[in-house]
């Protein structure tokens, strides 16, 4: 008999959770204690590990929503014959929910001659190549020319119903009235990578409304090590994509993550681009040799989203440049000539609605509206925080929840950005670490 | 027609106006004649026909012999001959001893004749659970005859439609099937006084609401009614939908509602397996109302067994209002 691979429980509310990738293909041999796959959970995203050694078989498909405790895959000892997946009674913790008394009238003489007995539940989990919806939701959905794959259901079994996507269509109709229609694209989000430098990697992440350049400053005292940077979705050289929540936006750097082809990075990551290195350091523990976390979000409710705004809306360097300022602790190091630069590389107006829209899907009326508290705790790499202490973005007192394993370093003086505000500093405790 | 509308209405019961529904067309038309065991000097099973051999005499109201068959091939040769027979049988259940009549003669004779006669025969059965009488006398078996094409099938649910219907199936060429409801036989309403009648291949909205559809046939229309009020309490409007006639069936009336709430319930007496709900729902599946569907179809019908005698089986074994609130419920509220 195989090991049966299930869906663990991961959280205590978890009743079920999706396959996000498999890190083995069908066939293949693996050992216990070998990252196997990622699920994702309505609060987390984490990586599973073998439960036993053997030959990988019979995985569900990545996207699929599996109740806890049930099969996702089987494992099969070398020379065991592998036919169709076994049959397994459904556990008690993933058993469908009482059916409701419809009516008396289902109630059958004592003996119950008549009625041939249910069969037991004999497939090894629902395997479902298609979200489930009711046929209103579909023809819905079909109407608004969306997918209904990005659409949380609500009735049983995650089943999406016509109010799931009325409630879907309108968020996405007017997610607020002042941002403008946005016209999305395709693709791979854009890396950056310097020549030369050797050792480990260096992966750098940057925030919201910013783009790869901004790690100029930085890059002069890294230079040791090769460097990589991704602009985030909307940013700098990527697409503009549809991104509908933190756990879709982490999972575009997961995906352009696992198609860098390193074993190994140390990351770092700023601001937004701090909690997006925080998410992938949790689901991608072993890929990641240390983590630096500058400003990072995702440790508190508060942003300024005064800020978020103003540079979102920002048509003219004169509106631009009183939020730059806001950036740093010192604006005199803003300048007409940097506000002009910062200016003409916002000059796209399909690109700043994208960012626009980005902002209220992950800041909703600005709120950071997820908290990475949980995986901070969960980090066993080496961690630091770095955070100045007049930043008028993220407070920085939200590091103080950090847990004791993580360095945490403030710098006096210092606003949002230390990685500009105080390049040589924070150039220097890397240089030290890495 | 709406009886709170109309002046002369009086509250009368079911069987009080079925009897006046055959009075007026013994009245009437020389040509009606009504056809029972029983149904003379003794009224009926159900006193439904009550004392009209006293009125029309034995030519019009006329006791049959003890014989099913021998009963309803009489008033199939009288309906082929020029009369408007009215065949009471004392059970809906003994329509298994006329089948051959109703089924192969009655209902054929159009066709196999090439429309050369048509069989304007009324046919009225006394059915459903409820009494105590038990297996061989309690049964809900619409849904045979309304598997025969050649016959309409109606289920009057008051007293108003019971009269209504009856003067419609008079008037209708074809052979009609009429399954009165044992139970409601003394249930009251309003009714027009004078000759109206109700459309057949016409259900009847009974409650409008806007979160789920219920249709019901018969008793059910009641327990449904019972039941809406109790979810309307709770935040749900359930519609309720008389169905009145099986055969041929108000698809229009059905599929608007369906339409509209995007969740169907259907509640019937008869057994649920290829029982009317089957084919209300099957309606609905095949139609464009499916992509208004927001929730799996339910149906709540009989049990899989024949009725009881015990009197606390006899009601597990349909649907009662508690069953129907549960239903409702979890349709309304996404959980099925």
């Amino acid at each position: 008999m195989p090991t049966e691979v299930i869906m663990p429980k991961v959280d205590m509310d978890m009743t079920e959770g999706t396959i996000v990738t498999w890190h083995v293909a069908e066939g293949e041999a693996v050992e216990k204690g070998q990252p196997l796959f990622d699920i994702e959970t309505a609060k987390a995203a984490m990586e599973v590990e073998a439960p036993a050694d053997g030959l990988f078989h019979h995985p569900v498909a990545e996207g699929t929503v599996v109740p806890i405790g049930q099969p996702v895959a089987w494992l099969y000892a070398a020379g065991e014959e592998v036919g169709p997946p076994p049959a397994v009674a459904a556990p008690a913790a993933a058993a469908a929910p009482a059916e409701p008394a419809l009516a008396g009238a289902e109630v059958s003489a004592p003996s119950e001659p008549m009625r041939a007995p249910e069969p037991p539940m004999s497939r090894p989990a629902p395997v479902a190549d298609r979200p489930r919806a009711t046929p209103a939701a579909r023809s819905l959905a079909r109407q608004g020319g969306i997918s209904l794959d990005r659409i949380p259901g609500t009735g049983p079994s995650g089943r999406v119903q016509a109010g799931d996507v009325r409630a879907w269509l309108d968020s996405a109709a007017s997610p607020s009235p002042t941002l403008p229609a946005v016209s999305y694209e395709t693709g791979a989000l854009a890396v950056h990578r310097s020549r030369g430098g050797t050792g480990t990697p260096v992966l750098l992440i940057h925030g919201f409304a910013s783009d790869s350049t901004s790690w100029v400053p930085l890059e002069a005292h890294l230079k040791h090590r090769p460097l990589i940077r991704i602009d985030l979705p909307s940013h700098g050289k990527s697409p503009r994509l549809r991104i509908d929540s933190f756990a879709d936006l982490a999972a575009e750097i997961r995906r352009a993550f696992d198609g860098l082809g390193v074993e190994k990075v140390d990351l770092i990551g700023h601001s937004l681009g701090g909690a997006l290195a925080l998410s992938l350091a949790d689901t991608r523990p072993r890929s990641i040799a240390s983590l630096t976390l500058i400003a990072p979000a995702g440790l508190g409710p508060q942003i300024n989203g005064d800020a978020l705004t103003g540079i979102c809306r920002a048509t003219r360097v004169e509106s631009l440049k009183p939020w730059l300022g806001a950036l740093v602790a010192d604006d005199s190091l803003i300048s007409d000539a940097y506000a002009r630069a910062a200016m003409a590389s916002r000059n796209d107006p399909a690109q700043r609605a994208a960012q626009a829209r980005l902002a209220d899907v992950v800041f909703p009326d600005g709120v950071q509206s997820f908290d990475l508290k949980a995986a901070l705790d969960r980090l066993d790499m080496p961690t630091r925080m770095i955070w100045g202490r007049q930043d008028a973005i993220l407070p920085w007192k939200h590091a103080l929840r950090a847990p004791g394993q993580v360095a945490l370093h403030f710098f006096d003086g210092v606003g949002h950005m230390p990685q500009f505000e105080c390049a040589e500093e924070v150039g220097k405790l890397l240089r030290a670490a890495l | 027609m709406n009886a709170m509308d109309t002046p002369e209405a009086r509250e009368l019961s079911y069987a009080e106006a079925i009897r006046e529904a055959m009075d007026i067309a013994l009245e009437s038309d020389p040509r009606v004649v009504l056809m029972g065991e029983d149904i003379g000097v003794y009224g009926g099973a159900f006193q439904v026909t009550g004392d009209l051999v006293h009125k029309y005499g034995t030519d019009r109201v006329m006791d049959t012999p003890i014989s099913e068959l021998g009963g309803a091939g009489v008033a199939v040769g009288a309906a082929l001959t020029g009369l408007r027979p009215i065949f009471e049988f004392q059970f809906s259940d003994f329509a298994a001893l006329a089948m051959e009549q109703i089924v192969n003669q009655a209902a054929k004779l159009r066709y196999m004749l090439g429309g050369a006669v048509s069989v304007p025969l009324v046919m009225r059965f006394p059915a459903g659970s409820g009494t105590g009488a038990a297996a061989q006398h309690s049964q809900s078996i619409e849904a045979w005859l309304a598997h025969v094409p050649g016959l309409k099938v109606v289920q009057p649910s008051t007293p108003e439609d019971a009269k209504g219907l009856l003067l419609a199936a008079l008037e209708d060429p074809d052979p009609v099937m009429i399954f009165e409801h044992k139970i409601l036989y003394k249930s009251k309403g309003l009714v027009p006084a004078g000759h109206y009648t109700t459309p057949i291949g016409k259900a009847a909205i009974r409650r409008a609401g806007t979160d789920l559809t219920i249709v019901a046939t018969s008793i059910m229309v009641h327990k449904a009614l019972a039941a809406a009020e109790t979810l309307a309490a709770e935040g749900i409007e359930a519609e309720v939908i008389d169905l009145r006639t099986v055969r041929p069936m108000d698809r229009e009336t059905v599929l608007a509602s369906v339409r509209k709430t995007g969740r169907l319930l259907c509640v019937y007496e008869g057994v649920k397996t290829l029982g009317v709900g089957a084919e209300v729902s099957a309606m609905v599946a095949e139609s464009d109302a499916f992509d208004f569907l927001d929730a799996p179809i339910v149906r709540l019908g009989g049990a899989e067994c024949p009725i009881p005698y015990n009197p606390d089986l006899e009601k597990a074994v349909v649907p009662q209002v508690p069953g129907i609130l549960d239903a409702a419920r979890a349709l309304a509220k996404g959980r099925i």
